[in-house]
């Protein structure tokens, strides 16, 4: 039997070990490849040049390559522990240097590219299952799903990367290490390195740093969303660190309290053991558990504020304006489209305005100021008040929460009135009560000084018309239909072309605005995002379930050795299931929570550009919400992890 | 008193059915009482360890019946089984069986732990054995940390600290070196000097045999002769070696 044979033989001996290694990169892969059809997708592409959603890509983004790197690693790291202490047999039994860097990289070679190529197939299927699954559950024609060169081409080098650095790694151990070494690389695994609390200390300070930074980052976006790459480095960097050093600093600690410490001896070695041998595999799934619930809650609660803008924005459901040219059908048509048997108008205000241009001196631009009754105006926002002939308000339809704004509104228009008004201003109200259709602010008057205007300056009358119905959600219909008649109505008319129009089409400047079209946009805006992190969510979740079902069993012969030699000093089959299922528990959850609370620390700093967390306390909701829905889908992984660990260790 | 009673154990291994069945042990019986220090001896494949696993319980026989401190191993469950073992038996491995994972101090207390003890009588204990089998300063290293001999010395302060009323101890010696042996040797004749348990073990190690105060010996599964020491240690090992080349057919062993 020839060298090359036998090497063959114990590969096909130990085939187990070389499934769970090609499986470990595969897995890489196809995450990798799942990323990046989101990424390099043309649709959400689009919306990236344009919008927010590149600065929330850049987080899951740099999760995603760190995730390739320490699982790529971490997978062969196992592997060629294993394989360090054949070769060193190898070694002596006279196989000479170069027969090992030929067989590594053989080896290396041929699970890469198998890798590779079975890693990209499961992508394109489970992306296209992804893309296939939201588009119809959320709606959104406008994502498909297709392939680019790019996708391939960064999954393919960056997967090579990594990989040929491990395998660099590997060389270099086995050819610096002595041969003893290597042949026992399998034992002198347990060994256990000193830990030192300031080094946890730095790691604990890195997170709370980088959570921090998160948070002037957000508060300064200025600064560049670029940080935000460092940021998560930093998250991820301290999490490893302290880590690494702060479950055997405890235990050291709890070792002191014999008490508590020798009842949960077994256990707290165990974990000890492991979350050292472990430490990247936790991060990972640390970092990851804390993208998915972060993504999960940021994806809600834009789409919710966004929401609860259309809504608050818009008092009214149907707006739009009218002059005697256009959109001037009369009440009886208006009321015959919108007034349906299942939809009633519960009110329609009709509001007649007078606008006056003027010119800025500095670019010649027109520049409005619109009058509107008091009647008008009292119907409107249900206030009693008089006014004299000689006495004003200024009305703003918005709602500032900063009245430095309102100011600025009035600034403007007092120049206006000082020069051409002969009123006293006797307040300022800044609400928004109607839809914003023409001007967003009044003089409001006395109605027999409204009649008058027209004597006194050049303008333009109109009417705003504000309609509400039962329910808004089901006038998109009636919308559409009238839209269309003004558009009929409008096509026999001239068409305007003064101040009005200038900057804006006609059609803009006559367009019906309503409650539900709005709303629309924003879910078809919102739609690419919410699809995006949803899938990201997706891959994450079962990437960090994954991880922690793979690292278990790969430890299952360890287990297996050790639950024999507590078998034999006499542990009840009751007290192994106890200790199996507590040692699960931890690996399971323990990450779970510390990625929540991470995911918190990241939630509330990115909720400082919207005026922070306080005045949004309902996106605590969401982030509550998601929060348990991913630990109860934790659970039953943990439930079935449980099951078949105890199935195959008893 | 007995300890421990064996009597006409019968292993099968394979289908009783078939053909192709192998009979490990052959009607074995034996009795060891309190105090007793003996060790079982035969070939490879004579069926030693197979009899030590029948004994702890580890293993079922095919017939027969053993009886540990009055009670019937082969009659209860194996979760009574496990609390037995951890309570009336100390066991001792060739290859120390420790859990890498703790440290000599944990590892000894480990079966005290199972059995929920005090902490003070945890504590009091290990000093006790540590004492009494020098390791007391190794008490915080890892078990790959120390030598064969600082293992084994590991292993049966643990087998001891519930107060088993037998050890049972499988090729103690088989991973040592000579001067571990001694070392591990001596042990086992302090405990039976200090205390009331019986010990049992196997071995093919006749300088470890010669410590004790009977050999039995077994050949092809059945017991084949026993030889009870009467005088030095050194004469003890002659006659045993005289023993063994009887057993093993073969007169010119040097």
């Amino acid at each position: 039997m020839s060298f090359s044979r036998i090497v063959w033989k114990m590969a096909k001996a130990n085939y187990k070990k070389y499934i769970f290694y090609y499986l470990c990169n595969t897995f890489a892969v196809m995450f990798f490849f799942i990323f990046s059809t989101i990424y390099f997708n043309r649709q959400v592409d689009e919306v990236k040049i344009s919008g927010s959603i590149q600065y929330l890509l850049i987080i899951p983004g740099v999760t995603l390559v760190l995730f390739t790197i320490l699982f790529i690693s971490y997978a062969h790291q196992i592997f060629i522990k294993q394989r360090r202490s054949e070769f060193g047999l190898f070694i002596t039994l006279g196989m000479t240097d170069r027969d090992i860097v030929k067989l590594v990289l053989l080896e290396s070679t041929v699970i890469g590219l198998l890798s590779l190529t079975s890693g990209i197939i499961g992508g394109m299927i489970f992306s296209k299952g992804i893309f296939f699954l939201l588009m119809y559950s959320v709606g959104i024609g406008k994502v498909a799903f297709h392939l680019s060169s790019n996708m391939f081409l960064y999954t393919v080098v960056i997967f090579i990367i990594i990989f040929m650095i491990a395998i660099g790694r590997s060389l270099y151990l086995i050819f610096t290490q002595n041969v003893i070494t290597n042949i026992k690389s399998k034992k002198t695994a347990a060994a256990l390195e000193k830990n030192s609390p300031v080094i946890g200390g730095i790691g604990a300070a890195f997170v709370i740093l980088s959570i921090i930074g998160v948070y002037f980052t957000y508060a300064y976006l200025s600064f560049g969303g670029e940080l935000l790459y460092f940021w998560a480095i930093c998250t991820i960097l301290g999490v490893y660190i302290s880590l690494n050093q702060f479950i055997s600093l405890f235990i050291e600690y709890v070792r002191k309290k014999e008490t508590y410490y020798y009842p949960r001896m077994l256990f707290l070695t165990n974990i000890n053991y492991k979350f050292k041998h472990l430490t990247t595999i936790l991060t990972l799934v640390i970092s990851l558990v804390m993208v998915t619930v972060l993504y999960g809650t940021l994806n809600l609660s834009i789409y919710s504020i966004e929401k609860k803008e259309v809504l608050e924005n818009k008092p009214y459901d149907i707006a739009f304006l009218q002059t005697e040219t256009k959109n001037n059908l009369d009440q009886e048509t208006v009321y015959s489209i919108i007034d349906q048997e299942d939809n009633r108008i519960q009110e329609y205000l009709q509001i007649p305005v007078y606008t006056h241009y003027e010119r800025w001196e500095a670019d010649n631009s027109p520049v409005s100021y619109s009058f509107m009754p008091a009647e008008s105006f009292r119907e409107l926002t249900s206030k009693s008040f008089e006014l004299e002939s000689d006495e004003m308000l200024y009305y703003i339809n918005f709602e500032f929460e900063n009245s430095e704004l309102d100011k600025y509104y009035w600034d403007n228009a007092a120049r206006f009135a000082e020069e051409n008004l002969d009123f006293n201003l006797k307040e300022i109200i800044a609400e928004n009560d109607m839809n914003v259709i023409g001007d967003g602010a009044f003089f409001i008057i006395n109605h027999l000084e409204f009649e008058q205007l027209e004597n006194q300056f050049d303008g333009y009358k109109s009417v705003i018309h504000q309609i509400n119905v039962e329910d808004w959600r089901e006038s998109e219909e009636a919308t559409d239909k009238l839209e269309e008649a003004f558009q009929a109505f409008n096509k026999e008319t001239p068409p305007i072309m003064d101040e009005r129009t200038e900057g804006l089409t006609e059609e803009e400047f006559f367009k019906v605005g309503s409650k539900i079209k709005a709303f629309q946009s924003i879910k078809i805006e919102n739609g690419i995002s919410f699809f995006v992190m949803t899938a990201l969510s997706i891959i994450f979740f079962f990437g960090s379930f994954i991880l922690l079902y793979l690292n278990l069993f790969s430890e299952i012969e360890n287990e297996k050795e050790k639950y024999r030699k507590l078998h034999a000093i006499g542990i009840t089959d009751e007290e192994v299931k106890q200790n199996i299922t507590k040692e699960i528990r931890a690996i399971f959850f323990m990450p779970a929570i510390i990625g929540v609370i991470l995911a918190f620390g990241y939630f509330i700093s990115m909720m400082r550009d919207i005026g922070g967390i306080m005045a949004n306390p309902g996106l605590l909701l969401y982030f509550s919400g998601i929060a348990i829905v991913y630990l109860l889908v934790q659970f039953i992984f943990y439930m079935y992890a449980r099951k078949k660990i105890i199935h195959k260790l008893m | 008193m007995a300890i421990l009673e064996a009597s006409h154990i019968v292993k099968i291994y394979g289908d009783i059915k078939e053909e192709r069945t192998t009979q490990a042990l052959n009607e074995i019986s034996l009795s060891i009482n309190k105090g007793e220090f003996i060790a079982i001896m035969g070939a490879s494949g004579s069926g030693k360890t197979t009899l030590l696993n029948i004994l702890s319980g580890l293993d079922k026989p095919t017939s027969g019946e053993v009886t540990i401190a009055g009670e019937k191993i082969n009659e209860i469950s194996r979760n009574q089984l496990a609390l037995f073992r951890r309570q009336q038996l100390g066991f001792v491995f060739q290859d120390f069986n420790l859990l890498d994972s703790l440290t000599v101090k944990e590892n000894m207390m480990l079966p005290m732990i199972l059995e929920k003890k005090t902490t003070e009588d945890i504590n009091q204990k290990v000093q006790e054995l540590a004492a009494l089998f020098g390791i007391e300063n190794i008490l915080d290293k890892y078990p790959y940390q120390i030598s064969g001999g600082q293992q084994q010395r590991t292993a049966v302060s643990r087998a001891l600290v519930n107060n088993p009323s037998i050890i049972l101890a499988d090729e103690p010696t088989g991973n040592l070196d000579s001067a571990s042996s001694a070392d591990i040797m001596e042990c086992f004749e302090t405990i039976v000097e200090n205390s009331s348990a019986a010990i049992l073990l196997v071995t093919h190690d006749i300088f470890a045999a010669s410590y004790c105060q009977k050999v039995v010996f077994i050949k092809d599964g059945a017991i084949h002769s026993s030889i009870v020491r009467e005088n030095s240690r050194e004469e003890f090992a002659q006659l045993i070696m005289a023993e063994l080349s009887v057993l093993g057919g073969r007169r010119d062993v040097f």
